[in-house]
């Protein structure tokens, strides 16, 4: 890992579109402004695992044709019903 | 164009009805097309098929059906990435990860596929706050599927138009 000691207010640039400034230090936190552009998607690195992670084990869903889903849907309205 | 799938077998798509990924699905960025496929319109279940992979497939539902008052924000240069012109031309997904119990039925209220029905054009956004959870379970509300609490003509009618 590249490690860079930056100054308030000083920046980073990341290839020829993305620049990292260093905002402010408050306790532990930092605050970062980030300027890319809009097809550079920027995340929270443990948001975007948990959202990774998520989609991953919504695909191994595998039945075969619809007639599980539709068990499940039923059951689903079932139970609304009682509540 | 006939497409190979593992869920539903071979099936005829328009490919000229497919939705292009701007950015993928996280964790499939390399899929790019993906066709809605409603299988029962009694069920508001959905399948976002990927053209690019015949197996994988994800539930998907429209998110107002579980959580009426669902306001998400769409940032600025990702209504530019989409080209989106008007509220109008936006349909939104959740992706669901069915579970045997029903009560641990949950869809990504956290991450909506973002679809602009004009241009064909999606990407699964992550909301900013997080005020909407990746697993909101659909037993959460009071809400019962398939009342008149949503307006589940117009849901199928514009799933039908995807």
């Amino acid at each position: 890992m590249l490690i860079l000691t930056r100054k308030l207010g000083e920046s980073i640039r990341i290839a020829d579109e993305i620049k990292v400034t260093f905002l402010e230090i408050r306790g532990k936190q930092v605050s970062i402004g980030i300027d890319a552009p809009k097809h550079v998607s920027v995340h929270r690195e443990e948001v975007y695992q948990m959202i990774q992670e998520q989609n991953i084990f919504a695909a191994q869903y595998d039945v075969l044709g619809d007639k599980k889903l539709s068990h499940i849907w039923d059951r689903l309205k079932k139970e609304k019903e009682k509540i | 164009m006939r497409l190979s799938t593992t869920r539903f077998g071979d099936i005829d798509i328009d490919e000229s009805r497919a939705i292009m990924m701007k950015a993928g699905i996280l964790g499939f960025e390399h899929l790019k097309r993906y066709v809605l496929l409603v299988q029962d319109e009694e069920i508001l279940f959905w399948w976002f098929q990927s053209v690019d992979d015949g197996s994988v497939a994800f539930v998907v539902i429209n998110p107002f059906v579980i959580k009426p008052d669902y306001k998400p924000i769409i940032q600025d240069n990702d209504v530019e990435l989409l080209e989106i012109e008007s509220p109008e031309d936006v349909i939104l997904m959740s992706i669901v990860t069915i579970r045997s119990d029903p009560f641990r039925v949950t869809a990504n209220l956290r991450a909506p596929i973002v679809i602009n029905l004009k241009k064909r054009l999606a990407k699964q956004i992550i909301l900013d706050k997080p005020d909407y959870p990746i697993q909101y379970s659909m037993m959460d509300n009071k809400l019962i599927l398939g009342e008149e609490s949503y307006k589940k003509e117009e849901i199928i009618a514009s799933a039908l138009s995807i």
